[in-house]
């Protein structure tokens, strides 16, 4: 099967403060579509990078990331920007939701940059709060909502574009065991068959990681299956 | 929603610091337009249409020095010369120490309505005036004022005012006033009155003249400069404006500092405008990085920035430059500046300077946040702030 994302010897060195250190240390990689990936490792090793450079929003020192049949590491800057609002969805650890706005509006941000009428992005929108089964909150501002329910909306917001890729960076850092699982549930619910995202998440947790298809870690920079 | 609710959103997500950053916008602009007020009304004096048949002859040396009374049988018979009468700026005060904003000029009476064309006079009060040389008329805004109110004078009352330049004082009975000029505030009285005051004096501080057509006022000007050239009282022959002008450039001073006022008010805007971007743009590095990351554009954020920092400007310009204009517009700001400025308008053209001032501040206000957002790294914003 083809691979919806091919890493081939991915380096990424950092300089900070004359010490280089390699972050990413030739790391070679193939995901396929649907797949669960659960990138673990202890602090510094690697993983956060790694999943920044696949999302678009880092470079590589060297190597290549191919996505789909785009080679992201190849892209400009204005080209990488269209790329990600059409082909990644980001869940982070702190939700990151515009406070002024309704979870509705947090939703319809990516949507504003894609030419949709009114009528169709107010669909796109009811349908990804209803996968996330937050329609009932849709008017409430983030402050107005749980942990989980703000989770949940920022995972409304990342599949509201219907991207191919969701990329997770500790998603269930900031929430309980019980709003965490609701949203591992949704994750695991976007890579089914009947969906088929790939998702990408980071995380500490191997409860979180058994929700996975697949876990690899990382340490030092490479891979450890 | 779209993109304007979103700015609109974020920019008044801080609703105290909004208030704040327009109020203090507004209060820079509202004072830089009455900067410009000011500077235009003492830069530009009001003068009405017919001043532009008036001419002032005074001594080439000086204003202070005077000119003899033989000059006017020669002045009078230059073409061109419709009205000629004695002025002297009588400088007068009601106690010894005291600023009187009122003029108190000496004329020939019989002059004054064809000097003054515009001048409204009860002619009964005209013919009293002209009749007792001891008489002055004097301008309804001044009769209104509280300081012939707090006096207690109207017409038919005596006063006495002594000269701040000349070595007498007079006992004066008001005749009539007088309205319809652009500066109904002077009190005119006999000139012969106060040359009999002086001990026949023979001398006036200036001729006032009106010409019989615009066209004239070049030849008049230089047939009477000529006609006294070489003499122990040579003159210098201009229009009322010219001479209105004379004493402008005496304010020089007072012109700089305005401008240092004005210039001090644009840089404290600037820098009210830029603190307060700065500080919203701080406050939401994060979220704009994530903007960043679900595929905003540079461009889009600087624009959004930029937007914001202008409508910020623009609101504080609205109600700066708007609220100075309804002010001097409705209020009577004769009366509010104790008749200090006779008019105080706000002119089209201030009022584009100010909204282009507050664009300008805007923008240049947010460049350097907006800058620093549209080349921020997402990987590294986010390090930062998680």
């Amino acid at each position: 099967m083809t691979p919806i994302v091919a890493i081939r010897d991915l380096t990424k060195v950092y300089e900070r403060g004359g010490v280089t250190v390699a972050a990413l240390d030739h790391v070679t990689l193939d995901i396929a579509q649907g797949e669960f990936l659960a990138l673990m490792g202890p602090s510094g090793s690697g993983k956060s990078t790694l999943l920044h450079i696949i999302a678009g929003i880092d470079r590589p020192t060297g190597g290549s990331c191919q996505v789909g049949k785009v080679t992201v590491t190849e892209l400009t800057e204005s080209e990488l920007a269209d790329w990600r609002n059409q082909n990644v969805g980001f869940v982070f650890q702190s939700f990151n939701l515009i406070p002024v706005l309704s979870a509705y509006e947090n939703v319809e941000l990516p949507l504003l940059l894609m030419n949709l009428s009114g009528t169709k992005r107010k669909q796109l929108v009811n349908t990804a709060l209803e996968l996330v089964g937050l329609s009932d909150r849709a008017h409430h501002l983030p402050k107005q909502l749980s942990g989980g329910q703000e989770q949940r909306v920022a995972i409304a917001r990342a599949i509201v574009t219907d991207p191919a890729l969701i990329v997770a960076d500790e998603p269930t850092g900031n929430l309980d065991s019980h709003s965490a699982d609701e949203v591992l549930q949704i994750l695991q619910t976007l890579s089914s068959k009947a969906i088929g995202k790939t998702v990408i998440m980071v995380t500490h947790d191997p409860r979180a990681a058994g929700y996975g298809t697949r876990t690899l870690h990382l340490e030092k920079g490479r891979l450890k299956e | 929603m779209n993109i304007a609710t979103f700015i609109l959103k974020n920019a008044a997500r801080n609703k105290r610091r909004l208030l704040l950053s327009v109020l203090s916008a507004a209060v820079s602009l509202f004072l830089l337009v009455t900067l410009m007020v000011v500077l235009r009304e003492l830069t530009q004096p009001p003068s009405d249409g017919d001043s532009s048949l008036r001419v002032c002859v005074r001594n080439k040396v000086s204003l202070a020095a005077t000119l003899p009374q033989r000059q006017r049988a020669e002045i009078e018979k230059v073409p061109g010369v419709v009205v000629c009468s004695p002025f002297v700026w009588f400088g007068g005060k009601f106690k010894e120490d005291e600023q009187m904003i009122f003029g108190t000029i000496a004329c020939d009476p019989e002059k004054l309505p064809q000097l003054l064309q515009e001048m409204k006079i009860d002619p009964e009060e005209y013919a009293a005036f002209l009749k007792d040389r001891t008489t002055c008329l004097v301008g309804h805004d001044a009769l209104e004022s509280e300081k012939f109110k707090a006096m207690g004078l109207k017409v038919g009352d005596r006063f006495t005012v002594m000269s701040g330049i000349y070595p007498t004082t007079l006992e004066l009975k008001i005749a009539g006033s007088y309205r319809g000029t652009i500066d109904d505030r002077n009190i005119f009285f006999h000139h012969k009155y106060l040359d009999e005051s002086l001990k026949d004096w023979g001398l006036t501080g200036m001729w006032w003249l009106r010409i019989d057509k615009a066209e004239s006022m070049g030849p008049v000007n230089t047939a009477i400069e000529a006609a006294f050239a070489n003499t122990a009282n040579e003159v210098r022959a201009e229009s009322e404006r010219a001479f209105q002008m004379s004493f402008v450039s005496m304010l020089s001073g007072l012109k700089e500092v305005i401008a240092g006022i004005s210039i001090a008010v644009l840089i404290t805007l600037f820098l009210v405008t830029a603190s307060t971007m700065s500080m919203a743009i701080r406050e939401r590095f994060r979220e704009l990085a994530i903007l960043k990351a679900i595929g905003y554009q540079r461009r889009e954020l600087f624009a959004f920035i930029l937007a914001e920092s202008f409508g910020l400007s623009a609101l504080g310009a609205s109600i700066g430059a708007g609220g100075a204009w309804a002010l001097y517009t409705f209020a009577d700001m004769k009366k509010a500046t104790g008749g200090f400025f006779v008019s105080f308008e706000v002119t089209p053209h201030m009022l584009g300077t100010a909204a282009l001032i507050a664009c300008i501040l805007g923008i240049a206000s947010s460049l350097a946040p907006a800058l620093s957002v549209s080349r921020m790294s997402v990987v590294e914003a986010l390090k930062t702030l998680d």
